[in-house]
Formats: structure tokens, C-alpha cells, sequence
């Protein structure tokens, strides 16, 4: 697979004040990127210069292969965006805007899909004027799909959202990526994230903290049982004694790793006569792995 | 290029404004022919005329709005991003805003025209006389047409001026109100601005100066006062919009949005 998107060692400074420090990061063709990071870690302001909307001190920036600057981008015919909230205007319908920015020999039909897709068809003949948030956000989707691009675009894209429309997106980006599209998509709805993204660039303070796959990152915050038993040190020796993984921790910690593990736990606990007051299970989820990583980062700060 | 010109023209006509003021234009033109008619010393025919029957005034009020927020729409609604992330030039985006402007001046003018002499022939056929000769050698269409595009040349060096504050400010009433103030300083300036000529004569090369051609075009006697000549005034014009043109661009290359 080659690099859809390559950033190499960008520095941005708003005045004094330095927002990106030495960004690289690469996007490969056909899959979905997630970039996740707190609010303020420099998210938006990335994105901005992938489209040369702002200029930024050294670096270079590469959409298949080509440079893009503020001045210079013939290579965005092939990129689809929505950035921050959606540019709406007013006096023109949804319709007029989507013909307004499709490229020359778009046909109506094509139109006409994305605006089915994303359930628009009731209201996009209507002045936007009139729109609420959520559909506001849905024709700006819409525009970044409008002209079938290879690499989109999306800055918290299910933001003002219904759980339907979000799950419409969510079709829509899954599908348009098994098609062959790529996607970068930043999101602070974790969850949301965990369903679409392949990869995963974790940025906090202008920094790259971490450029890794879903599903890494997902088994570093692992799933595990933690016990409450008569004798902990006990029964911790007696799990690692009977081969079960546990985690470096002061409470009874086993890692998930295969079948049946329950059964077996408690049948070392009760042949050895300890009694077991509690088990809590805890799933790996995104939401854990990330303010782990985020919380590092902040350690090797201090 | 041609499809960014045809984009922004899109917008103008699905923009409520541009009708509303067309039928405005209209109206007025109407009202000020009729009240002319019906109280002829109010205002002398040929005279209502050249003034394009009140057209001329408002063509520049329209088209100083019509600069201003056909560059500070684009921030106030937030389609900067999405008319700049394509694969065009800025300059290209830059120059599309201006050449539909260009285009729409010319239908204001064409329009205001027209009307106007739709109104002489409907209600002023035996009281103006086009080919009436005035002082100067011009007949009275002759005069009206050289005042006509004198004032066209200046209303773009305000335009080409509200460009650019609008581009700096990115919002329209700084842009606006300094277009029609600039519009309104040839007379409220013109005594001081004439004295400090007469005693330093570089002076004239300002770009205020140029706004009197339209003014000269009419009375040639006012060269005494500017010290320039009309074609002296016309080259100025021109050097100031390409000035005005080139830094308002060099400011929207620079732009971060």
C-alpha cells in the first residue's frame, strides 16, 4: 500500500507561541485514520495546513505524492473536506451548493446519491437559511464528498449529529473506504472512533505521542479481571503458579487472554480454599488506552 | 478561471440583493424622470439626464456594498475554507471576485443606461437634445457618454480600494463606510486638498485627485485647480487600481483561514 497523505516534520507557530512541533505522520491508501487528541492539541490546525488553508514555519506536506502549500495545490481536486463547522450560504439550498462545488461533468445522478445517502432529499431544495445544526453538518459533509475524492477530510464530523445521522455517516465512511477512499478523521467521541478507524495518531500539545493501528492500541489497554479475595498475595501466586498472565499491579489483575477463563480462576481460587469477594471485569476500550497514553505524556512533561 | 467567474456569479444571482436593488434602480430612475417631468425647475432635463436620472449615484452605493461583501461573506459564513482548499491559485480566487465585480459594474452601468434612455424617449423626446452642442466641443449624449465612463473609472478606484479593506478588515461596514466616505471626500475635501496643491504640487499625484476626473471630464477649467491633465488623470486611475489590486492580493496570498 503507498502513502496517500505523508506530513513530515511540521513546525507551526501562531506568534511566539510554537502549536506543532516537528509533526510526521503518513496515511495509507484505503484506510481510515482516526487523529485523536485533547482539546487544544493542535487537531484542526493540522488538518488546515494538509489543506494550505495556513502556512506554517518548515516541513513538507504530500497528498499523493504531490507538495501542497498555501499558494500552491492542484493535488486538492482529489481531497473532500469539512473543517471546523460547515461554510453554509445562506441565500442558497442545499442543492445549489452541492452544484455550486461539484466539479465540471458531475451529473445530478451523483448528486443525487450522496444527498440520498445522507437522508438530505426532504429538505435540500430549501433555503440553508432554515437548516438546523445537523443538517447544516450533513450538507457540509456532502460537499466533502461531492466530487468523489481519494483522501477526505473530516474535523469532528458528527458534530450536532443524531444517533441516526450519525450512524448513516458512520455506513457512509465505512462503505466509501472498502470502495478504496482514505480518510482522516479527528473526533473527540472516542466510541465513534473505535467503530470507524484503522489507525491511529494520538497528538497532545503539538506532538505526535503515538502513530499505531486500532487494534494495537486497543490490546495495550487490555481486558482484565480484577479480584477481591480473602488473600490477595495468595492468590496472585497461585494464579501465576497455575499460568495465568497477571498485570503488574498491587490488586489481583489477570489479563483476558483465551476462553473460559472465568471457570478456571475460580476453580484455582476454590481448590486452594480461598474465598472470592468480588470480580469486576474490565473490557479494553479506546477511551482507556488513549487517557493512558495521554497520561504518560503528560508524566514525561513533569 | 471561467468556472470561478461563473461560481461567483452563480451566487450574485441567487442572492435576494442583487434583484431587490435592480428593481430599486428602477423605481428611482422612474420617480426622478416623472418629478422632473411634472416640475421642470426642479431640475434641467439634460441635467437629470447626465446624472442618469439619480442612476449614477446609486450604481456606486451598490457596488461598494457589492465589494465589500462578495469578499467578507466568504469569512462571516465560514466558505473561505471551502472556496480555498480546491486545487485553484488564491490568485485565481483573488482575481474571479474581481472580474465578476467587473462584470456586474458593467451591467449597472448598462442597465442605468438604458433606462435612462428609455425615460428621455418616453418622456424628454422634444425637451432634451442629444446632439445639442455644449461648451467644449461635446454634444449633449457625447458629454453624457465621457462623464458616463469617467465615473466608471473612478468608481473602480474606490472599488479596488474597498477590495482591499474588506480583505483586511473582513467585514463589510469598515469596507463600506470607508468606500462611501472616499466617494463623499472629493467634495468634502476638495478646498483643502486644492490648497495644499497649489502650494506643493506633488501633492496631486493622490490617489483623491483622481476621483475629479469625472468632475474635469464636464468643466476642463478645473485643470487649473488639479494641475493634471485628463489624460494625466485617466493613467492615474489606472496605476492606483493595479496598486490597490496587487497588495490586496498579496494579502489574501498571506492569509491564514
Amino acid at each position: 500500500m503507498t502513502d496517500i497523505l505523508s506530513v513530515r516534520g511540521i513546525n507551526k507557530n501562531f506568534g511566539s507561541k510554537q502549536v506543532l512541533h516537528d509533526v510526521s505522520f503518513k496515511v495509507k491508501e484505503g484506510r481510515i485514520a482516526g487523529l485523536v487528541g485533547p482539546n487544544g492539541a493542535g487537531k484542526t490546525t493540522i488538518m488546515k495546513i494538509i489543506l494550505g488553508l495556513i502556512n506554517f514555519q518548515s516541513g513538507k506536506i504530500e497528498i499523493d505524492g504531490q507538495p501542497v502549500s498555501t499558494t500552491s495545490h492542484q493535488v486538492l481536486s482529489e481531497v473532500g473536506a469539512l473543517i471546523e463547522y460547515p461554510g453554509i450560504y445562506p441565500f442558497l439550498s442545499g442543492w445549489d451548493h452541492l452544484k455550486l462545488f461539484s466539479a465540471q461533468g458531475n451529473s445530478n445522478e451523483k448528486i443525487k446519491k450522496i444527498v440520498d445517502e445522507l437522508k438530505m432529499g426532504s429538505y435540500i431544495h430549501q433555503k440553508a437559511r432554515g437548516y438546523s445544526l445537523g443538517m447544516k453538518q450533513k450538507l457540509g459533509i456532502a460537499l466533502a464528498f461531492v466530487n468523489n475524492p481519494k483522501l477526505v477530510i473530516l474535523d469532528e464530523p458528527m458534530n450536532g449529529l443524531d444517533p441516526q445521522a450519525t450512524k448513516d455517516l458512520r455506513d457512509l465512511i465505512l462503505n466509501e473506504a472498502r470502495s478504496g477512499k482514505t480518510f482522516l478523521i479527528s473526533s473527540h467521541i472516542l466510541s465513534e472512533l473505535q467503530k470507524l478507524a484503522d489507525d491511529l495518531i494520538v497528538i497532545d500539545h503539538g506532538t505526535i505521542v503515538q502513530e499505531t493501528t486500532m487494534d494495537k492500541l486497543l490490546s495495550q489497554g487490555a481486558s482484565y479481571i480484577r479480584l477481591t479475595t480473602s488473600d490477595d498475595q495468595q492468590a496472585k501466586n497461585l494464579l501465576a503458579n497455575a499460568g495465568f498472565k497477571l498485570m503488574d499491579d498491587a490488586k489481583v489483575k489477570v489479563i483476558v487472554d483465551g476462553e473460559n477463563i472465568m471457570p478456571r480462576i475460580l476453580k484455582v481460587m476454590s481448590d486452594n480454599s480461598l474465598d472470592v469477594q468480588d470480580v469486576e471485569h474490565n473490557k479494553g476500550n479506546l477511551e482507556n488506552s488513549l487517557l493512558d497514553i495521554l497520561a504518560h505524556d503528560e508524566e514525561k512533561e513533569k | 478561471m471561467a468556472t470561478l467567474v461563473k461560481q461567483e456569479i452563480f451566487k450574485l444571482t441567487k442572492k435576494k440583493s442583487t434583484w431587490i436593488c435592480t428593481a430599486f434602480l428602477i423605481i428611482i430612475q422612474i420617480a426622478m424622470a416623472i418629478a422632473v417631468k411634472t416640475y421642470p425647475r426642479f431640475m434641467d432635463p439634460s441635467e437629470a439626464f447626465s446624472s442618469m436620472f439619480l442612476g449614477g449615484a446609486l450604481v456606486v452605493f451598490f457596488m461598494i456594498a457589492a465589494s465589500a461583501t462578495i469578499i467578507t461573506m466568504e469569512f462571516q459564513y465560514g466558505t473561505i475554507k471551502e472556496l480555498l482548499y480546491r486545487r485553484y491559485f488564491r490568485g485565481q480566487i483573488w482575481t474571479s471576485k474581481w472580474i465578476t465585480m467587473f462584470l456586474y459594474s458593467i451591467y449597472w452601468f448598462v442597465l442605468t443606461f438604458i433606462i435612462s434612455l428609455l425615460l428621455k424617449m418616453t418622456l424628454f423626446n422634444s425637451q432634451i437634445d442629444f446632439s445639442q452642442m455644449l461648451s467644449g466641443n461635446n454634444t449633449v449624449l457625447g458629454l453624457s457618454i465621457k462623464t458616463l465612463l469617467a465615473n466608471f473609472l473612478t468608481l473602480w478606484l474606490i472599488l479596488s480600494l474597498v477590495f482591499l479593506l474588506a480583505n483586511i478588515f473582513k467585514n463589510s461596514a469598515a469596507a463600506v463606510s470607508v468606500g462611501i466616505i472616499g466617494y463623499f471626500a472629493t467634495s468634502i475635501i476638495s478646498s483643502i486638498l486644492m490648497m495644499l496643491i497649489q502650494k506643493w504640487e506633488w501633492v496631486k499625484w493622490n490617489p483623491f485627485t483622481m476621483l475629479y476626473l469625472p468632475g474635469q471630464v464636464q468643466a476642463s477649467q478645473m485643470s487649473n485647480l488639479t494641475k493634471l491633465s485628463i489624460n494625466q488623470m485617466i493613467t492615474g486611475n489606472f496605476v492606483y487600481i493595479i496598486i490597490f489590486f496587487v497588495l490586496g492580493y498579496w494579502i489574501f496570498k498571506k492569509r491564514s483561514v
